[in-house]
């Protein structure tokens, strides 16, 4: 990694720390831990994957959200703009840092049932299935930011989101939605293609063309979306909310 | 150092232009003062200049060279100090210098400059903890880290008191005293009056006047010289026009018969031509 990126990425995550963010992340696994101590073998083996999930989907939104709300508010992106980084060194520090924060929350979640209650991973899988769906859903979140004016509105688009996403992914997962054609169609919502790469790390499921078709959308969806979009509106973004 | 010619920007959504076809340069080693109204286009200007606004008409070269034609390398060379505080908040200063200082080539002495705005002693204060005055004094620090060769200093003193002003404008000759070059704007005249080599007013993006202080005070000055002295127990005041007075006989015979209170020039002041020439009262463009 360029030494400046690398800079940048640890600036992050010591902003990440700073900010509270960290402590968030760990009190939010503690809590989700806890939950899911109690409950028998059979409903942990169902709700671990779905924590596992909202918290590389949802709480990458939230975290990488925060993080642009207090640059806005404090108008700092002002005098990143006139360092000698690019804004791609800019972007990509943030998806960098918003990713090694949530595999660290996610990893200890993982890490506390894998030893205590004995939860079967497939490590490769379930890190690859965190990375790419932590990165889109941090990606999304950042282009998101570019169109909220404040923190309300912020908060409004992540809901608006999550509830707009999360229901066909819920409606399919409780078979009120049914039938292979559903299943395929729906992976275009990036949430259920991030569960489908995310399940594929627990031991017992089945991976089928879903699992490379969801990787390769949220993979080549992601650079798209990076390259065609999140980069070239960086600019503008940062300059509107610089306060210069 | 730096030459803007024929430079026009709308904003994307703008119907005019809010700068009009601006030209100026600036020397090395020169102190630029800009000024105008709220609105007139100095921080328009200013943010081109420094590369954060893009697709603007017009030619800028830095060095000779044109500015569009510089990478982010072209950050190593300057320095910005922004008008609002830009940090932080939930680190402490030096966390926050150490972060910025990192992504440059070029190091500054850090402890010298901090010592020099009297904040070496609060370095490892939260800037949360910070006073304003405080926080603008660590944004010149932010913007001299790097050594560079050209600051950009957008309302420097606004917030400060009077003797972190003064500091802050010795800083500003030292720098220019080692070659350093300088963009200011401000709605402080005197500070403009007595650190700038050259200032520019700009109204609705168009500049209508440019000039040393010195000049623009003789320019727009009264040629005159008013007395005021005491008879009978009455402040009486006389005016004399300044050509010639040394053979003026009854100013003359004044000086001599009178106890003199006052006695002044019609040099006027850069905030009576700064009214004159944008025709806006200071309170109001601030």
């Amino acid at each position: 990694m360029p030494n400046r990126l690398w800079i940048l990425v640890k600036g992050e995550l010591q902003r990440l720390n700073k900010y509270n963010m960290t402590s968030v992340s760990i009190l939010v696994a503690f809590i989700w831990g806890v939950m899911l101590f109690f409950v028998n073998a059979d409903i942990l083996a169902t709700l671990l994957p779905i924590v596992i999930l909202l918290d590389a989907t949802m709480m990458s939104l939230m975290y990488v959200g925060s993080v642009m709300y207090f640059e806005k508010s404090e108008f700092t992106i002002s005098t990143m703009l006139v360092t000698p980084v690019s804004n791609s060194e800019l972007l990509l520090s943030k998806l960098l840092a918003n990713t090694v924060h949530n595999i660290f929350s996610s990893a200890l979640l993982i890490a506390v049932f894998v030893l205590i209650k004995d939860v079967q991973i497939h490590y490769f899988l379930i890190t690859i299935g965190i990375i790419v769906a932590t990165l889109t859903h941090t990606l999304i979140g950042i282009v998101m930011a570019y169109f909220s004016k404040d923190f309300t509105g912020a908060l409004m688009i992540v809901m608006t989101f999550s509830l707009t996403m999360m229901t066909p992914y819920t409606l399919l997962m409780l078979n009120i939605i049914q039938g292979e054609f559903w299943e395929i169609i729906l992976l275009l919502n990036p949430i259920q293609a991030a569960s489908e790469i995310i399940n594929a790390g627990f031991v017992g499921f089945q991976i089928t063309y879903k699992y490379y078709l969801s990787l390769g959308y949220l993979v080549f969806g992601s650079i798209i979306l990076y390259i065609f979009y999140a980069l070239p509106k960086f600019q503008d973004y940062a300059v509107k909310n610089s306060g210069v | 150092m730096f030459k803007v010619e024929n430079l026009k920007y709308s904003y994307p959504k703008g119907e005019s232009d809010v700068i009009n076809d601006i030209s100026f340069d600036i020397a090395k080693g020169e102190i630029f003062g800009f000024l105008g109204p709220s609105g007139a286009g100095k921080s328009t200007t200013q943010k081109i200049m420094i590369k954060i606004l893009e697709n603007f008409e017009g030619t800028i070269y830095y060095n000779g060279k044109d500015i569009t034609e510089f990478s982010d390398e072209f950050y190593e060379d300057i320095g910005v100090s922004f008008e609002m505080p830009i940090h932080f908040s939930k680190m402490t200063a030096m966390e926050n210098i150490d972060f910025f200082l990192k992504l440059y080539k070029n190091k500054g002495d850090i402890e010298a400059l901090m010592r020099r705005v009297d904040l070496w002693e609060d370095r490892d204060k939260m800037v949360g903890e910070y006073s304003k005055g405080m926080k603008i004094r660590l944004n010149i620090v932010r913007a001299m880290l790097n050594n560079p060769n050209m600051l950009f200093l957008d309302e420097p003193t606004n917030g400060l008191d009077p003797m972190n002003a003064m500091i802050l404008k010795d800083m500003v000759r030292e720098f220019k005293e080692a070659g350093g070059t300088v963009f200011i704007t401000s709605h402080i005249m005197s500070d403009i009056d007595q650190i700038c080599d050259r200032v520019a007013f700009i109204v609705e993006g168009k500049i209508i006047e440019m000039d040393t202080p010195r000049n623009l005070k003789i320019k727009y000055g009264k040629r005159s010289m008013t007395l005021e002295y005491k008879e009978n127990g009455e402040t009486v005041t006389v005016e004399f026009p300044l050509d010639g007075i040394g053979k003026n006989e009854e100013f003359l015979n004044l000086l001599q018969t009178k106890k003199i209170e006052t006695l002044h020039s019609g040099e006027t002041t850069l905030e009576d031509i700064f009214i004159k020439v944008t025709g806006v009262q200071l309170k109001d463009a601030e």
